[in-house]
């Protein structure tokens, strides 16, 4: 599946795909990929939040079909600024393309916040978040925020934290955690 | 007089009743507490020889900040050697093999690829799994219950950190191997801020030799995790060349770490949390100073000048912004040429 068509997907779940992409998506050959590859994100994003939805076994493309060709609610057809720019909301592919260390890392569905439910996509907007005050001893702490740094800067950043993830892989008593954090750091830039 | 003798005799009697009567209450609860924590403990022991001795096959979920990972993994241990397949779920196709100490990493044929860095490199395996670390020192540790973490049974255990230098922890182990199957990294305030998961699991011995064969087609690297050097590398602390720690979170100890390219790089473990420190001497890159986060990871960088040379220390972990500062901070340059003479 291309970059375009997992866009496609992480939009729809975002209820922000337009008609044609949808209509591209689901003529796709290999429709099982596809399957597969919303209910991963499905279930993941159903993690972050902690659902409990299932989406596994659940094949919604009929549904869609019929709701693209009756134009009923169910696909909006939004030209959202968003939907309208694509270069703006999807940077990623083209930073993730530069910055390939290990993983193209989540693709489309990185700008998922466990947290915030913000949707805003992009390897390099992991921006540093607001420090809360209890972890803060004393004075409090400065802070850099991530979008800030240039591409040197970050690539730097970046080398730290792999190297940091190497020392906690593989043997630092969380196995493949360990392995998730060195994918994680490699994928970040 | 007799009334007085009877009086200090009551008493006398009435202290030790007393004391008894306490005890029997308290007992009970005391005992409580004890087999509650030996649990803990024993289940404890069980995580480390359980990541490399239980064989399975599943898939799982890592986040931090706004990342979110999925990857497959096969896990055999079969005698005496650990063999193990992890293979990207999402954007590019990536793989990483494993077969005792031999690593070798496939990775799309695309972008700029730094293998050196993102393969393991160093003996890290032994030097954590052999740290028997009392966790219970630095965190108070607790048994929530039982859940169900991705079809299997599992004992769900918090660590709550008992100072504000580190963050507290989540663990869910699966209850007949012991293996890690769930995991959070939290705030004091129980705010989640990195998660694993699996979201599928088979605890299988039976996983045939072919699931630990490469597949993905790509530029092949391959890398030992053994020391070319040996014995070279067994103490970290001699790597602190040049430059010493004034102060460190109680129960951190220095950890074997891979010999980076930097080299004066240095990893401190109090068994479940892990900071770096890097120090080198300031390059013509002129980076931002203070903390930056991804979850439960710091990073905060720290100008330093000594003998009219500037430093750069930069400490990298799963602590604390304010744990990072006060470490990046008590940094202490002793010999700038050592320093300059490895830090390139």
């Amino acid at each position: 599946m291309d970059d375009r068509l997992r866009e496609t997907l992480s939009a729809m779940m975002d209820d922000e795909a337009d008609e044609l992409s949808v209509r591209r998506l689901l003529s796709h050959h290999d429709q099982a990929r596809v399957r597969d590859q919303w209910q991963r994100w499905q279930q993941v994003r159903d993690l972050m939040h902690s659902g409990h939805t299932p989406a596994e076994g659940v094949d919604v493309s009929a549904n869609v079909r019929a709701a693209l060709d009756g134009r009923s609610g169910m696909a909006r057809h939004r030209a959202s600024a968003k939907g309208a720019s694509p270069s703006s909301r999807w940077r990623w592919p083209a930073v993730a393309m530069v910055a390939v260390a290990l993983v193209v890392g989540f693709g489309a569905g990185a700008g998922w916040d466990s947290r915030e439910g913000s949707a805003t996509a992009g390897a390099p907007e992991i921006a540093a978040q607001a420090v809360p005050e209890s972890d803060v001893a004393a004075a409090p702490v400065r802070e850099v925020t991530l979008q800030g740094l240039d591409e040197e800067q970050w690539e730097q950043m970046s080398q730290y934290l792999l190297e940091h993830a190497q020392h906690n892989s593989v043997g630092a008593g969380r196995g493949a955690v360990g392995y998730a954090r060195v994918v994680s750091a490699g994928n970040g830039y | 007089m007799r009334m007085n003798r009877l009086s200090s005799r009551l008493r006398a009697s009435a202290v030790p009743a007393l004391l008894l009567v306490l005890l029997a209450l308290t007992v009970p609860g005391l005992a409580v507490a004890d087999d509650d924590r030996s649990e803990v403990n024993q289940w404890l022991e069980r995580l480390a020889p359980a990541l490399n001795m239980t064989s399975y096959r599943g898939v799982f979920v890592y986040a931090r900040g706004d990342q979110v990972h999925s990857m497959q993994i096969a896990h055999r241990y079969r005698d005496g050697v650990v063999e193990e397949r992890l293979v990207m779920q999402d954007g590019g196709s990536g793989e990483i093999v494993r077969r005792g100490v031999n690593v070798v990493c496939v990775l799309p044929d695309r972008g700029r690829i730094r293998l050196d860095q993102v393969i393991p490199s160093g003996p890290f395996a032994e030097a954590f799994t052999s740290q028997l670390m009392p966790v219970s020192r630095w965190y108070s540790a607790e048994m929530v219950g039982e859940d169900r973490v991705a079809g299997y049974e599992a004992v769900e255990i918090a660590l709550r950190s008992r100072d504000e230098y580190r963050y507290s922890h989540r663990l869910w182990l699966e209850r007949t191997t012991g293996l890690l199957v769930k995991s959070h990294v939290r705030t004091l305030s129980g705010d989640v801020m990195e998660q694993f998961q699996f979201t599928s699991l088979e605890i299988t011995e039976n996983i045939p030799d072919e699931e630990f064969e490469i597949r993905t087609e790509g530029r092949e690297i391959s890398r030992s995790l053994a020391t070319d050097d040996g014995g070279a590398e067994a103490s970290p602390v001699s790597r602190m060349n040049g430059w010493e720690l004034g102060w460190r979170p109680d129960g951190f100890a220095p950890a074997a770490a891979p010999r980076a390219g930097r080299g004066q790089v240095v990893a401190f473990s109090d068994g479940l949390a892990a900071f770096s420190v890097f120090v080198e001497p300031a390059g013509r890159l002129n980076m931002p100073k203070g903390a930056s986060r991804i979850g439960a990871t710091t990073i905060y960088m720290h100008a330093l000048e000594s003998g009219g040379r500037e430093f750069l220390v930069t400490v990298v972990g799963e602590v604390p912004p304010a744990t990072a500062r006060r470490v990046a901070e008590s940094v202490r340059v002793q010999d700038t040429l050592a320093l300059e003479g490895n830090g390139s």
